[in-house]
């Protein structure tokens, strides 16, 4: 593992987006197997969203 | 959808919810999601207190002098530290600044509290915001968002889910009965 990756403080962001997501479909529904799937469509779509950034970025961070 | 009765609203269960992340749903019978409820909110938040070095949730005296919105009362200074606003509504969690806040501010520790969410010195809070790798600010986010996310909780325990299933209410029903 690189140090970069080491001492990145994005490897919190996982306790969040599980948290997140759980929490947020459960206020939505209260049948468990509705609670999961929306659980992880939301944490599908979060750790997408936040990928897609970070993927801009490190192309923004090569070419410029 | 529209076969499923109305539902009646709950506000000691929110009160519950409030004071205690899920403790409304548990007490409604939802004793699942309530433990749900209660353990992420509370790993979310205290996970985000250890970030920052348990420094970041407090309610500072600030100089009120140039507010926009409140110059006097407490909501003067949470308009001063608006992350508070947020935190607030992880419910007794966060209690432990608001003692502080009430507090003598010119001696550096409370009796029975310590340190525990007292506003940070000015060279304390430097120093944690200096030499840290953003972790503090990380930190209060985490919190912040543990409080808000509390605000959907106390809702959910007021007027149920925003979506009602026929299904999971009839089966509660029916253990109830």
């Amino acid at each position: 593992m690189t140090p970069i990756l080491a001492a990145s403080i994005y490897w919190h962001l996982p306790v969040l987006l599980v948290v997140v997501s759980l929490v947020y479909s459960a206020t939505r529904h209260d049948s468990w197997p509705a609670i999961r799937r929306e659980a992880v469509r939301w944490g599908w779509r979060m750790t997408s969203f936040l990928g897609g950034i970070a993927l801009v970025m490190y192309l923004l961070s090569l070419y410029l | 959808m529209s076969h499923l009765p109305s539902q009646k609203l709950d506000p000691f269960a929110a009160l519950l919810s409030y004071l205690l992340p899920g403790l409304g749903q548990i007490y409604q019978g939802r004793r699942s999601k309530g433990v749900l409820f209660m353990v992420s909110l509370h790993v979310l938040f205290f996970y985000g207190m250890w970030l920052g070095n348990f420094r970041n949730v407090y309610l500072p005296h600030t100089d009120t002098r140039q507010n926009v919105v409140f110059t006097s009362t407490i909501l003067a200074d949470v308009e001063n530290r608006l992350h508070f606003a947020g935190q607030f509504f992880i419910g007794v969690a966060a209690w432990p600044a608001l003692i502080q806040y009430a507090s003598d501010p010119k001696v550096d520790k409370h009796p029975i509290l310590g340190t525990w969410q007292r506003a940070p010195r000015p060279d304390e809070l430097n120093a944690l915001q200096r030499n840290g790798d953003k972790r503090w600010d990380l930190g209060w986010v985490y919190t912040v968002i543990a409080g808000v996310l509390n605000i959907l909780v106390i809702y959910d325990a007021l007027a149920g889910p925003a979506v009602r299933d026929a299904t999971s209410e009839l089966e509660r029903k029916a253990v109830a009965t």
